[in-house]
């Protein structure tokens, strides 16, 4: 069966895979890519180190949320 | 330092207790639930993905090229936003589909082709050899690292390896090895779509050790041998500040475009991987698991990589910069520290991260050389044995063996000339090839077979160009003249500048080529050639799998079909005898069996399609294919299209459920048995909200005057389109569409042909529209159209064969309409002229009169319900009455009317009229003055007779000539007077005649049905026949007589009913 919800969670989840895509990649990251330290680390290294957890609770987050409103349907979306 | 035995009796050990934790698994199975039911399970083999590659590989990344080696993981954590419906979606076909392998994944969206699956295999086995390589190399060189000191190496493993063979060195040993656990794992059965229990187990334990191995070094170099990551960094920078490069991007060593490609490697690899299919799809116990996966998987990744950085500069650090042993930086920081057990610790955790990887991916690309290479070559030589699964699983663990051997092979012929990571980023490559084919199959349901197999094999060509080769001339194997100068000398065709295509590193070059080659031939392809209507089927499976099926089961029935018996033999031959009745017993459960315990025919599809399934799930689906179409063909049966008891309403197979719902409601309108225009209303209703159309129109013939008259229209009000007529010629569209009997489209109102109708179009703003003829019983009764305003190009061929079936369905419903109005309309007639019959003969006299010396009989028998014959006598006083008998032309109900109308005159008018011919001119007049618009015509005999003096006047009004029959004289006389039928002019003199009667003659007065009977040969019945009766029967009384004259003229015409009305009275003077 058709999850009513279906559309704009996979809109949600796309558009997080965009965002993602240009936070790490030219010309965002050319913002961090510098020699200066923040608490003795690198910039970029910092960033990433603290940008990679925050996007994979995001997804959890999401992934909570979006376990809620299927958890009716996951009982006949299970079988097949 | 630890010895070569304790390495190898600490290995040997620890895949004991793999073996263990997998057995455990399968017999846990058997007896409670599942360990594959545990989402933690899931999450943890999903990081079958983390190789030796990143256990070792990471490091020396790091080391060498600074940040670089972050993309691998990145992609996948961003990749995984997707997994909630993209992977799942792959889970949901796959289970549906029993599909085991991505060869069968790709194979089974464009048609189960055999061939495709056959690239895919190759494609696979050559893109993975680099990687299963990079395993060898990473166990065999870290078990030498381990066991053979630099200072004393006669104690080292080598010393143990030099009283072999000199061809067999470490890594094939480790080979050797894995490949057994291969077997053992992957291949005790044949059953491929069954999960492998044991070994998914073993890889999530492999997971879990990795996990702890690598934090535990991490953990001891940051903050054992360090003051955790800020004094590493400090004391990095302090030592060399000219490598602070390393953690910029952009730079010459790492630039946007290769950290680019790297992510979309990675993002790939992971999906596409063949052995990444086998965990995440093949071996997904539930739906669930993946939304627990999305975020644990990410996290696992990030938390392996969390110390890679610091091990990197750590090494460097006391390694005084030197990066050359950068990849075991791992391993040797802890030995070089005296630390041997923590090192042991992490050889285990490398030793489980390659062991992993090799095991699954040789039991996937087995399976898939098994079921994509050899079956399909079993079948074609049609070997014919009795039970085949026998020898596909040794097939199959022949197949493990052989694909590890492959990867030492590449190893022995490359492996020392790259790093870990450049060997696995060739499989990343090739992993990447198998995007275009698998997403668009996903989404995409245009995608067809030639066009993904001419984009993979494109693709897989630009690969082994731009990546395979330049990899060979770097080992030596082919000389660097390639790189040089091109190939055939052609500077164009250089492997790492291909057509001039400079200043990229050798990945992102690769991957722009080979996925722009596929990428093209695959999008053109797809657009420019036609899909079959199996494969149209399977991409609808594909990609509508979320959606509800429309199971087109009832089409299709299979001739001479085999029984359930015969399946079950053929499953037999290939999965074993005891798996096939399992399956069988599985499908029987839920269908029904009649009492002879055979299928109903509309089921037999079902389980071909059952068997089908259950065969890929062992044997791929292009096999299975080909064997259940070699079994039925053999046998003479097919699948043949069962014609649709709709007749009109066809349904093609690649309508969309949006169309089929359509055409479902217009069937319920139509079979609702709503009065016409009520169906009609609601099929434009239906029509218009649906595909928003502007304007629909219905039409229907007036076959008065020939036009197209509007019945029926939804949507704006225009007085041209909506409302007014059309006449029927070729000069507008709808006249067009209605006498070709074909549907008229104009996609694009820019472009019309008829100037008639182009100026009120484009007018009105029209940018579209189509009219389809009304058709039924193959002629058109009206027109159906539809008119956009606001897209152009609506009707598609598929929605124009859903506008032509609404079409259909407006025909049954208005032929529905026709046929009840007839049966009604005939139903009311019939009443209407039985009461008309039952008024007319109560108009007739009921009752003789009884008079002395006279006898009466008379008789009226209408040809139809109603007729214009008329007769009466009207008594005037005791001895004198009138006698009356009339015919009006027809025996319709004008005729009646008028029949009764002048029974009504005649009547009203006895009293002040006296004798005959003063009644004949009275009714003329009145004829005339009222009747002279009707075509009708009347004629009558009028007489009068005085009882006492037995004077018989009479007149006539072109009636003809009744007959006396004298009984003395024995003649027959004509009773003739002139007058001329009623109506024709104003004022006609009517003679009037009179005449004695004596006892015994008998007056005769008939209408001119009697005399005009005719028989077969068309022969009237005649006043002389007519003459003869009367003086043969002068004896008998008037009933008995016009009985006789009735016999006599059925005789003579042979019917017993009458073409005209028949009206006869007989007069008899009584002696």
């Amino acid at each position: 069966m058709k999850d009513p919800h279906g559309n704009s969670t996979k809109e949600a989840w796309i558009l997080c895979l965009i965002l993602g895509i240009i936070m790490i990649n030219f010309p965002f990251i050319h913002i961090f890519s510098n020699e200066d330290l923040i608490f003795g680390l690198p910039t970029l290294v910092l960033y990433f180190f603290v940008g990679w957890p925050a996007s994979i609770l995001v997804i959890w987050f999401f992934a909570r949320r979006n376990g809620a409103e299927d958890e009716n349907s996951s009982v006949d979306t299970g079988r097949e | 330092m630890i010895s070569a035995k304790t390495v190898l009796l600490i290995s040997l050990a620890y895949f004991a207790l793999l073996f263990l934790v997998a057995y455990c698994a399968g017999k846990r199975r058997e007896t409670k639930r599942s360990l594959l039911s545990n989402s933690y399970v899931y999450s943890f083999s999903l990081a079958i993905y983390c190789t030796s590659w990143t256990f070792y590989g990471s490091v020396g990344r790091a080391a060498t090229n600074g940040l670089e080696f972050l993309p691998i993981y990145l992609g996948p954590t961003l990749i995984a936003f997707t997994w909630w419906f993209f992977l799942r979606k792959m889970v949901r076909i796959s289970k549906q589909q029993n599909i085991v392998t991505i060869a069968d994944f790709i194979s089974s969206r464009y048609d189960r082709s055999a061939l495709l699956g056959a690239i895919v295999t190759l494609f696979s086995i050559f893109g993975i050899m680099p990687y299963i390589a990079l395993q060898l190399k990473a166990i065999a060189h870290s078990i030498d690292l381990l066991s053979t000191p630099l200072t004393a190496p006669e104690l080292g493993f080598y010393a143990l390896s030099n009283k072999l063979p000199p061809y067999i060195d470490t890594a094939f040993i480790v080979a050797l090895v894995l490949a057994l656990f291969g077997v053992l794992f992957g291949a005790r059965h044949l059953d491929s779509s069954e999960r492998h229990e044991g070994l998914v187990v073993a890889v999530a334990f492999e997971s879990l050790v990795k996990l702890v191995a690598f934090i535990a070094v991490g953990i001891f170099v940051t903050y054992g041998l360090f003051d955790g990551f800020a004094d590493i960094f400090q004391r990095f920078f302090e030592q060399f500040p000219e490598r602070r490069e390393l953690f910029r991007l952009g730079t010459e060593q790492t630039p946007y475009t290769k950290w680019f490609t790297l992510i979309i490697l990675s993002m790939m690899a992971i999906m596409f991987l063949p052995r990444q299919f086998h965990i995440m799809i093949t071996e997904n116990a539930d739906e669930n698991h993946i939304k627990k996966a999305m975020w644990r998987f990410p996290a696992y990744m990030f938390l392996i990589n969390l110390f890679v950085i610091p091990i990197a500069l750590g090494g460097m650090i006391l390694n005084g910069g030197d990066t050359s042993q950068a990849d075991f930086f791992v391993l040797t920081l802890p030995l070089s520290a005296g630390h041997p057990w923590l090192a042991l610790l992490v050889f285990i955790g490398g030793l489980s991260a390659s062991a992993g990887m090799v095991m699954v991916s040789s039991v996937t690309i087995s399976t898939m050389i098994l079921n994509h290479l050899v079956m399909p070559c079993i079948l074609r030589l049609k070997l014919n044995r009795q039970d085949f699964s026998g020898v596909l699983v040794n097939l199959k663990r022949f197949g493990i063996v052989g694909v590890v051997f492959l990867g030492y092979f590449y190893f022995r012929l490359i492996g020392d000339s790259y790093a870990l990571v450049n060997m696995g980023l060739i499989s990343f490559m090739a992993a990447t090839q198998f995007a275009p084919s698998v997403i668009g199959g996903l989404y995409w349901k245009r995608a067809n077979r030639k066009a993904a197999t001419v984009g993979l094999s494109l693709g897989f060509l630009l690969w082994f160009y731009t990546l395979l080769i330049p990899s060979f001339v770097r080992s030596g194997w082919i000389s660097a003249d390639i790189l040089q100068n091109g190939l055939f000398n052609i500077a164009l065709l250089k492997p790492l500048e291909l057509f001039g295509l400079k200043d990229f590193d050798i990945y992102t070059h690769s991957l722009f080529w080979s996925l722009l080659f596929n990428l093209a031939a695959y999008l053109s392809l797809s657009f420019f050639t036609q899909q079959t209507e199996s494969e149209a089927q399977q991409a609808n499976e594909f990609v509508d799998v979320f959606g509800e099926q429309v199971q087109p089961t009832q089409l299709k029935r299979i001739s001479k079909a085999p029984t359930i018996m015969e399946f079950v033999e053929l499953m037999s031959k290939f999965i074993g005898e005891k798996p096939a009745h399992a399956a069988i017993t599985d499908f029987l459960s839920d269908h029904e069996v009649d009492a002879r315990g055979s299928l109903p025919d509309h089921e037999i599809p079902q389980l071909k399609i059952f068997t089908e399934r259950t065969l890929a799930g062992h044997v791929g689906a292009a096999p299975a294919r080909i064997i259940l179409e070699n079994y039925l063909s053999t046998r003479g049966s097919e699948m043949e299209n069962v014609f649709d008891i709709f007749g009109t309403v066809t349904i093609s197979h690649a309508a969309s459920r949006e169309q089929l719902s359509v055409l479902y409601d217009a069937s319920q309108i139509v079979s609702s048995g709503v009065k016409l225009q009520e169906t009609l209303d609601n099929i434009l209703e239906l029509l218009a909200q649906q595909f928003k159309f502007d304007l629909c129109v219905i039409r229907f013939l007036e076959e008065s005057n020939m036009t197209l008259v509007v019945k029926s229209q939804n949507g704006m009000t225009s007085d041209h389109f909506g409302q007014s007529e059309r006449n029927l010629n070729m000069e507008t569209y709808i006249g067009q569409a209605f006498l070709s009997n074909a549907t008229t489209v104009v996609n694009d109102t820019d472009f019309l042909d008829k100037p008639a109708s182009a100026q009120i179009i484009q007018r009105e703003g029209i940018t579209c529209f189509a009219h389809t003829p009304i058709v039924v019983d193959g002629e058109s009764v009206g027109i159906l159209s539809a008119f956009s305003r606001s897209v152009k190009g609506i009707f598609t061929s598929e929605f124009i064969a859903l506008f032509e079936n609404l079409a259909g369905q407006v025909g049954i419903a208005w032929r529905n309409d026709k046929q009840l109005y007839e049966l009604l309309h005939a139903r009311e007639q019939e009443r209407e002229l039985q009461i008309a019959k039952d008024i007319q003969m109560s108009l007739l006299p009921s009752e003789i009169p009884q008079l002395q010396q006279i006898a009466f009989a008379g008789l009226c028998v209408p040809a139809h319900h109603i007729g214009g014959d008329y007769y009466d006598f009207i008594p005037r006083d005791a001895d004198s009455f009138d006698l009356v008998i009339a015919d009006v032309s027809g025996h319709n109900l004008g005729s009646a009317l008028i029949m009764a109308e002048t029974r009504t005159f005649i009547h009203a008018l006895l009293d002040s009229i006296e004798t005959p011919a003063e009644m004949l001119h009275a009714l003329n007049r009145f004829f005339y003055n009222n009747m002279s618009c009707s075509d009708l015509f009347v004629t009558m005999f009028y007489l009068q007779y005085h009882v006492n003096t037995r004077t018989l006047s009479y007149t006539s009004a072109g009636h003809n000539n009744p007959l006396l029959w004298r009984c003395r004289q024995k003649n027959l006389v004509l009773l003739d007077a002139e007058g001329l039928i009623f109506g024709i002019r104003q004022d006609v003199d009517f003679e009037q005649k009179a005449t004695k009667l004596e006892p015994g003659d008998t007056l005769l007065l008939y209408t001119d049905g009697i005399i005009e009977a005719e028989d077969s040969s068309g022969e009237f019945f005649g006043i002389e026949r007519l003459g003869k009766l009367i003086e043969e029967c002068d004896h008998m009384p008037p009933q008995e007589l016009i009985d006789r004259i009735m016999d006599q003229v059925r005789i003579f015409t042979g019917l017993r009913h009458f073409n005209d009305d028949i009206t006869l009275v007989v007069m008899k003077v009584i002696e």
